[in-house]
């Protein structure tokens, strides 16, 4: 498992809206250590029986110790939100929030480099480790512990190939939905390596969208970094070029960012290639009888 | 959102960049009160690109001449864009061309200046172009480091350098996706203006700019109705040549839905992404948008709830077969409160598919043997 285990500490910034608070429900049912909510101005309450409230974040991370953040605020107040986390030492961001402005997006990026601390999205789904934690909006029951780690642009995709992966036995050491925008936080590259790392992680499995070099980039460096089994799966093999294909980072401009492409590097790095969601669970099987590489 | 020509020099000019003087006509009689001189420069307003190629600029030599092309400009179409108007400027005593644009380089995650030192190119297809990283947050030095690696000099040097730091504090301010000068030109007098000009408005960011209020609705016009009306509805709509209407939440399922109708021999007839955490009234109105398109002959829905509920979904279902109960419709429908959503569906007569692929192959074996004729659509 990567990132996050059950003693991870969690706080739920935007905590009694609607999303967080359904999601801060899911999350505790699920196992997670949800630690403490945040609303300004609802500080002392309590939710769901056991999370308490706090008006700030320091004030969540110095009475319970959390060190990463599920950020739910609304995207205009992203940016503060994450400040906010980052001052107060919160050393993971899980920012599920759609629509963030790329450049509000871009400066909190550059906030999270220069304190050294991680950030998951934005416009992601979070991260899981089956039976351990879940951050974000992931359904639980689709996941279930296991080797393969998966790292994701896509949310629901990602959810489609765990189910596949699941239904044929094959359980996760851990999802991360690294998020659709075109600017975010860790990259397939830094996912990748912390799973090469990972004694619980064998095989793993990269799901790709079309858009922009990130699959491209990735494919060199597995070439030249990672000795475990990758699998790569690129969606949107028959989008039309010059759309954006719901995802703001999710669109073939100038003839860049097609799935041909990405499919084109996937084969010439070594990834092995899945064409459909299914295909990917069967490779995952050939993948895992397969003995190691020196 | 793309602006039009027009907008983004009166964007710049509110800027302190200089601009032609101009007028806008959308009528040939219109030119005798526009006394800019001659010879005039007239040039399509229109939200695609290509436009000179296309001949949407023209340089008429006098008021006579300038009457008869304006009548031909107003009437074009380029690029399924039509003509909104003429933009009229007197033309410009060159001495020398670059191009200058700012946007956001994703792989390196911060705006990038392009920039070169030749303009009224195609800036994707040029050899001599130079792309420099502006940091955050930004100081005017960059601005004169980026006209001195363009070879500039004097004044030239400083009033490009000028420019650039003004077209900076736009693209940040007003949260541009693109902010493009090209060309922008020296005059023989030694003046730096923006010729052309091309902004694109990050259409996330619409929301906290109080300047493109109302704007949005005005530049959709390479869209098509139900595109139009799905992006008022905050949907993802791309509309194909197919039968199969694909429904789906999240961009990357909705794309794999489509690329495995199109392996299994089916043809997609639209890409609609519902998008995270939609309702039973959002679902609904999207299942509308499908329906309401005459090539769909079957629609395929596929939901993994996360932040969706499926019991919404579900919702959104039971009164859209109630108004539609005709409609061929395939549902594939998993995850969150997945329970209650079956229970919900169990007395509709709705099959639900727990696998992807044999939903994927029903749907295209029914659009394969479907009558032709739509239930419920507006032809």
């Amino acid at each position: 498992m990567i990132l996050v285990d059950k003693k991870t500490k969690v706080v739920v910034q935007g905590a009694t809206g609607k999303m967080g608070s359904a999601h801060a429900k899911r999350m505790l049912d699920y196992g997670t250590n949800v630690v403490a909510g945040v609303t300004p101005g609802k500080g002392g309450e309590t939710i769901h029986g056991s999370i308490p409230i706090f008006d700030t974040v320091a004030e969540a991370v110095e009475k319970t110790g959390a060190t990463c953040s599920c950020i739910f605020v609304p995207p205009y107040l992203a940016l503060d939100a994450g400040y906010e986390a980052l001052d107060a030492g919160i050393e993971l961001l899980v920012l599920i929030t759609e629509g963030i402005p790329p450049l509000d997006t871009a400066k909190l990026v550059a906030a999270v480099k220069a304190k050294g601390a991680k950030l998951i999205g934005p416009n992601c789904p979070g991260i899981i480790t089956p039976g351990q934690s879940l951050i974000g909006i992931l359904p639980g029951q689709i996941f279930k512990s296991g080797p393969v780690g998966m790292v994701s642009k896509s949310g629901t995709l990602t959810y489609e190939i765990a189910l596949a992966l699941t239904e044929s036995g094959h359980g996760q050491s851990t999802c991360v939905g690294v998020g659709g925008d075109p600017v975010k936080g860790l990259d397939y590259q830094e996912v990748l390596m912390m799973f090469e790392k990972d004694p619980a992680t064998e095989v793993m499995v990269m799901i790709g969208e079309i858009g922009g070099s990130a699959e491209e980039e990735a494919a060199a460096f597995i070439k030249k970094n990672i000795k475990k089994p990758v699998i790569g799966y690129i969606a949107g093999q028959t989008a039309p070029p010059g759309k954006r294909m719901g995802h703001a980072g999710a669109i073939i401009s100038g003839g860049k960012g097609t799935a041909a492409s990405k499919l084109e590097a996937f084969k010439a790095n070594g990834v092995l290639v899945a064409m459909t969601p299914n295909e990917v669970a069967k490779q995952v099987a050939v993948a895992l009888k397969q003995p190691a590489k020196a | 959102m793309n602006l039009y020509e027009y907008e983004a020099k009166r964007i710049f000019a509110e800027a302190g960049i200089n601009v032609p003087p101009s007028a806008r006509i959308t009528k040939p009689e219109e030119l005798t009160k526009v006394h800019l001189g001659f010879p005039l420069v007239l040039k399509c307003q229109v939200l695609s690109g290509g436009r000179g190629k296309a001949g949407g600029i023209k340089f008429p030599k006098n008021l006579t001449e300038a009457k008869e092309i304006a009548k031909t400009l107003l009437d074009m179409t380029i690029g399924g864009s039509k003509t909104q108007c003429l933009l009229v400027e007197p033309a410009m005593d060159i001495a020398r061309e670059l191009y200058l644009g700012i946007t956001l380089d994703r792989d390196r995650g911060c705006p990038i200046f392009i920039a070169s030192a030749e303009g009224g190119i195609e800036i994707e297809s040029s050899e001599n172009v130079l792309t420099e990283p502006i940091p955050m947050p930004y100081h005017p030095y960059v601005g004169r480091n980026l006209a001195k690696k363009l070879g500039l000099k004097g004044s030239d040097l400083t009033q490009v350098a000028d420019i650039a730091n003004k077209l900076y504090k736009l693209f940040e301010s007003k949260d541009l996706d693109l902010a493009e000068i090209n060309p922008l030109i020296i005059t023989k007098g030694g003046d730096v203006v923006a010729l052309d000009g091309k902004v694109i408005v990050n259409d996330d960011s619409i929301g906290r700019q109080p300047y493109f209020k109302g704007w949005q609705e005005a530049h959709l016009q390479d869209l098509s109705v139900r595109e139009r009306r799905a992006k008022m509805a905050d949907l993802n709509l791309v509309e194909l040549e197919g039968n199969i209407g694909i429904l789906c939440n999240g961009a990357g399922l909705t794309m794999a839905t489509m690329d495995m109708v199109k392996a299994f021999g089916g043809d997609p007839g639209n890409f609609l992404d519902a998008g995270g955490g939609s309702d039973q009234k959002k679902t609904l109105a999207a299942l509308e948008l499908v329906n309401e398109n005459p090539r769909v002959d079957v629609i395929l829905l596929n939901i993994l709830g996360g932040i969706t509920a499926c019991d919404e979904v579900a919702g959104a279902l039971v009164d859209f077969m109630k108004k539609y109960p005709e409609r061929q419709m395939i549902v594939r429908l998993r995850g969150n409160n997945q329970d209650k959503a079956e229970k919900m569906l169990a007395s509709s007569g709705l099959k639900l598919y727990p696998d992807i692929e044999e939903a994927v192959k029903e749907a295209v074996a029914r659009s394969k043997n479907s009558s032709k004729k739509p239930v419920g659509a507006k032809v």
